[in-house]
């Protein structure tokens, strides 16, 4: 006891009456090691206080999640016979008297209502729609769409999206040129299911880049979506935003949009080495043929990388026309263009392999050993 | 003299002093870039679906790399949790570096393995490849096994690169457990930054304890042993706080050789891993980054701090001492070869902010402080020690550090919050009060003794990655011994 | 009474899947994460597997390979629910012997046939 009093005693001294006559940097220490012994105290209470608050919210979840999902998962004894509005009167008083003012129940039973919407179709799709509406929760996710930060806007746009709330296109299309990554996106992912005249508007007016990710998730909707009308994208392949064209490349190579070949073949001349690298891998996935004398001719003005696709959709297309261009390759100075020579020759269905067996009579210890690596059908190109 | 002593106590205390001031500031100013930059990265990733590129035909594809050596053990079981990620297109190459176990008989008999006419394009440097196989079974058909001479984990990751097919490489160590989603989220910043992406790094987080069932982590759990729970608490503080305050500034120097996906491209431009440094990682991230200076492009070394990899950290405090060494010798080594970045502001970020910091901090730091606790020894056996005064600055600095652990714990509290049970945070702040006493001096003496055997030419320990040493590199890199401090 | 397996990750679905085959007569279990899934499927035999391929820890492909691996229970009929509409994984899901797969978002009275149909064929 007596030692923790003399300790005290000495701390109390040093941090009051002696504070001012210690040296100038030992007076600095001394503050600094009371900051330090604050802020850690300090840290230990907040630490344990978000640790009590994230139990509680837990259990408080959990509770009424298997309240919620119960009474959700009775949806399903219902049949494809019944008519909707009997099942929705069935569940309405039951849902309405939940007590939505309550932040966490409101969440949860958005949350279900959205997971339950996304995994299933038929009736139980409808029903829960109307039933999204009657209980409001539409304005909420349009209040959220109005709210000033985007985290929450991301939120609602996702709601509306999920639950089909069509008449917020208008409120939505606005932000596919938001300045935010990230809500533009969800915007634009968001605007194609739920404009119903022309949901490839915002392409039109797209002047921020649509990010490589967002194209993916874009695409993904789009060539996922049955219910969607495809347009001809080719319209867009003359944007002056380069990521929109990408897009609109990616989108006419997985439709097969024949009618797109002109604008392709011209873009073999675009200023982005991208955009010209798509658009031979296009021309070899769609064989067209015609493109063939384009492709040759800008051959040597290429990077090694477009170079490679080249070969690849001459390949592809096995017009015979480039057969001896194709086989004069295997005097190149890089591997990696001779072996894309070798497997654009093999990909002639006729007499590809048998082409490259007798190639590989007359050629170097070096060749040959790639027409072998070539011919093995173990090994993935 | 007396009088002279007494002038000199003052000054290193002053010197001492404000050498701790400049330190801790630092320290502030990288914990508040890294609080921005975690928030930023929760907020945005809280809201993406990585389903999408899970199943999109245009995610990047990936070739995983990983350098087996006398792993009989395990290796099975690392080879089928490697094949069952949750990407959509990637192959998976297990390079078995000359191992003098049944590692390659195993792989060979359990995948039915059979070679193939790979021609192998050696684009870059590396000891002979004996073969390359593939599994004869359809539902292996993402492996590649490549069976080389052995050269080392460097030697080995660029004989992988030589047969890598896709566009991106992911390097991990075999023995750690990845996480499913791991190539998800390493992949996606390929796909969304504005300039290009050259390398992506991931956590590192510590299995001790651990609960693991077919490779896969099923429960997380704080470590027994106090060692590993001092690296726990390292780890966290060198991830979550340093590497991504790193990231905000773009001056991310190193990518932890347990995982790391690059461009290949680039990797192979610049020549791939140097066999000639222990500290392969480091130097790797380095010369990539001089690379893109070089041609003036715009580039960016991108880091993740989601907790993909676990690794088990050595307990042994033998062995952590080697692991140490060699990670000083490592920083050594990549500091030595690229002495021209020092403060070079052509080099922008890297030569004005992140080499200077490496070699101040990392470098440097250890050995002040071992010669400034030299010096307070000799102080006081000359009787010119003011205690009270020497007491207060070694307080300032231990509450300091005090701080600055319990800052990453709650950093970790409120972003990823891996240690679930109340218990295990009680006792991961408990090891933020003792590590200063206990585990930082031995760091600082293992990296002393890292220093000792660089500079006094004992290489005993990195005998086997000195193995595939190229004469070019030789010239380039062999560190003469008037450096010596 | 036929008995079915339901193995899923969200305890929404799992429930609706429950309880609709519940009315539709079978006796189900249910496991809410794949290392349960794979408990039960290792010490009971069941008439039909429902499966998720995504699960935390051990996925639908692992319950898969170990039934069709398993001399006596290889033929419980194996439907895998996915969202991932990959070529590879279905392929590999077929290559290791699955009877059917289920794409989400799926319309559940058309999986009550598919399950009808499958047991069926089973008892004759």
């Amino acid at each position: 006891m007596n030692f923790f009093q003399t300790v005290f005693n000495y701390i109390r001294e040093t941090y009051t009456d002696r504070l001012f006559y210690f040296p100038s940097n030992i007076r600095i220490s001394l503050l600094i090691i009371l900051f330090c012994v604050i802020a850690v105290l300090e840290l230990y209470v907040y630490i344990s206080f978000r640790r009590a608050q994230q139990i509680k919210r837990k259990r408080d979840e959990a509770k009424w999640k298997e309240y919620i999902d119960n009474m959700l998962a009775n949806l399903v004894i219902f049949d494809e016979s019944d008519s909707t509005e009997d099942i929705v009167a069935h569940f309405y008083p039951k849902m309405s008297k939940l007590p939505l003012r309550n932040p966490i129940v409101n969440e949860v039973l958005t949350a279900e209502i959205l997971t339950y919407h996304k995994n299933f179709t038929g009736k139980i799709h409808e029903v829960l729609s109307i039933l999204y509406r009657r209980l409001n929760l539409d304005r909420k996710s349009k209040k959220k769409i109005n709210n000033k930060n985007w985290e929450v806007k991301i939120e609602g746009i996702r709601e509306a999206n999920e639950m089909r709330i069509k008449e917020m296109a208008g409120e939505i299309i606005k932000y596919t040129d938001d300045e935010n990554s990230l809500l533009r996106m969800e915007a634009q992912a968001a605007y194609i299911k739920l404009s119903e005249q022309y949901p490839f508007r915002f392409l039109d007016r797209a002047q921020e880049r649509i990010l490589d990710w967002h194209q993916v998730v874009l695409f993904e909707i789009i060539t996922k979506n049955k219910q969607l009308s495809i347009p001809s994208f080719s319209h867009w392949l003359r944007s002056s935003n380069d990521t929109v064209v990408m897009l609109c490349l990616k989108l006419i190579e997985h439709f097969m949009q024949f009618d797109a070949a002109e604008e392709v073949q011209r873009l073999l001349k675009h200023h982005n080495p991208k955009v010209v690298k798509k658009s031979v891998e296009i021309i070899g996935k769609l064989e067209l043929a015609d493109a063939e004398k384009h492709m040759f001719e800008v051959y040597f003005d290429q990077p090694e990388e477009i170079k490679l696709e080249i070969l690849n959709s001459l390949g592809k297309i096995s017009s015979g026309n480039y057969n001896d261009f194709l086989s004069s390759r295997i005097y190149s100075t890089d591997p990696k263009i001779k072996k894309e020579a070798l497997y654009a020759i093999k990909r002639n269905p006729e007499h590809g392999e048998e082409k490259l067996r007798e190639i590989y009579k007359q050629t170097t210890l070096e060749n040959q050993a790639l027409i072998k690596h070539v011919l093995d059908h173990r090994i993935k190109p | 003299m007396r009088e002279f002593l007494a002038t000199f106590e003052t000054f290193f205390n002053n010197a001492i002093f404000y050498y701790a001031l400049f330190v801790m500031g630092s320290y502030v100013v990288l914990t508040l870039l890294s609080a921005i930059e975690m928030n930023g990265y929760m907020k945005k990733n809280s809201y993406v679906n990585y389903r999408e590129i899970l199943v999109s035909p245009l995610a990047p594809s990936v070739s995983i790399l990983a350098p087996a050596y006398n792993e009989e053990a395990t290796i099975i079981e690392n080879i089928r949790s490697l094949l069952s990620l949750h990407y959509g297109n990637y192959e998976v190459i297990i390079i078995n570096d000359g191992s003098k176990d049944s590692t390659f008989q195993r792989m060979f008999d359990y995948y039915q393995l059979e070679k193939v006419d790979f021609a192998v394009n050696y684009q870059i440097q590396c000891k002979e490849i004996r073969g390359v196989y593939k599994s004869k079974l359809p539902s292996f058909s993402k492996l590649t096994v490549v069976d080389k001479v052995n050269g080392g984990k460097s030697d080995a990751l660029n004989a992988g690169i030589n047969v890598a097919g896709k566009d991106l490489i992911l390097c991990i160590d075999v023995d750690c457990i990845v996480q499913e989603d791991a190539l998800l989220k390493l992949a996606k910043p390929y796909l969304e930054e504005k300039y290009q992406v050259i390398a992506t790094g991931g956590v590192v987080r510590i299995a001790n304890s651990c609960k693991v069932e077919d490779g896969k982590l099923v429960e997380v759990n704080m470590p027994r042993n106090l060692w590993p729970r001092f690296q726990v608490l390292e780890y966290i503080r060198a991830f979550l706080m340093g590497r991504m305050a790193w990231s905000r500034l773009n001056g991310l120097l190193i990518i932890s050789g347990a995982m790391g996906l690059f461009d290949k491209n680039i990797v192979i431009k610049v020549g791939g891993y140097d066999h000639s440094t222990v500290g392969e990682d480091m130097e790797l991230v380095v010369r990539m980054r001089r690379y893109m200076y070089e041609q003036d492009r715009r580039f960016k070394v991108v880091y993740i701090p989601d907790p993909l990899c676990w690794t088990e950290a050595p307990a042994d405090l033998q062995v952590l001492g080697r692991q140490r060494n060699r990670w000083t010798r490592g920083t050594i080594e990549t500091l030595w070869m690229h002495k021209d970045l020092f403060f070079n502001p052509r080099y922008g970020i890297l030569g004005m902010l992140s080499y200077p910091y490496w070699f101040f901090f990392e470098w440097l730091a250890p050995i002040i402080e071992f010669l400034g606790i030299s010096i307070f020894i000799l102080l006081a056996f000359m009787g010119n020690i003011n205690w009270e005064f020497s007491l207060i600055l070694v307080s300032m600095v231990y509450f300091f550090s005090l701080a600055l652990s319990t800052v990453a714990i709650l950093f970790e509290e409120m972003s990823y919050q891996q240690y679930t049970k109340g218990g295990d945070l009680v006792k991961l702040l408990l090891a933020a009060f003792l590590e200063p006493i206990l585990y930082h001096p031995l760091t600082v003496y293992w990296a002393i003794m890292g220093n000792v055997h660089k500079f006094a030419g004992k290489n005993n320990w990195g005998a086997m990655t000195r193995k595939g040493f190229t004469e070019k590199k030789a010239v380039q890199e062999a560190p003469t011994q008037t450096t010596t401090i | 009474m036929s008995k079915i397996l339901i193995a899923e990750d969200e305890v929404l679905m799992l429930k609706a899947l429950e309880f609709k085959l519940k009315k539709d007569g079978y006796q189900v279990d249910v496991a809410a994460d794949g290392r349960q899934a794979m408990e039960k499927v290792k010490s009971n035999t069941y008439d039909l597997i429902l499966t998720d391929i995504m699960m935390p820890f051990v996925g639908g492909m692992e319950i898969l390979s170990y039934i069709k691996n398993d001399p006596i229970k290889k033929n419980t009929p194996v439907l895998l629910i996915s969202a991932v509409g990959l070529e590879n994984v279905v392929l590999e899901g077929f290559h290791l012997g699955a009877d059917d797969f289920i794409y989400k978002p799926f319309n559940l009275n058309e999986l009550s046939v598919r399950i009808k149909r499958y047991i069926k064929q089973n008892v004759f």
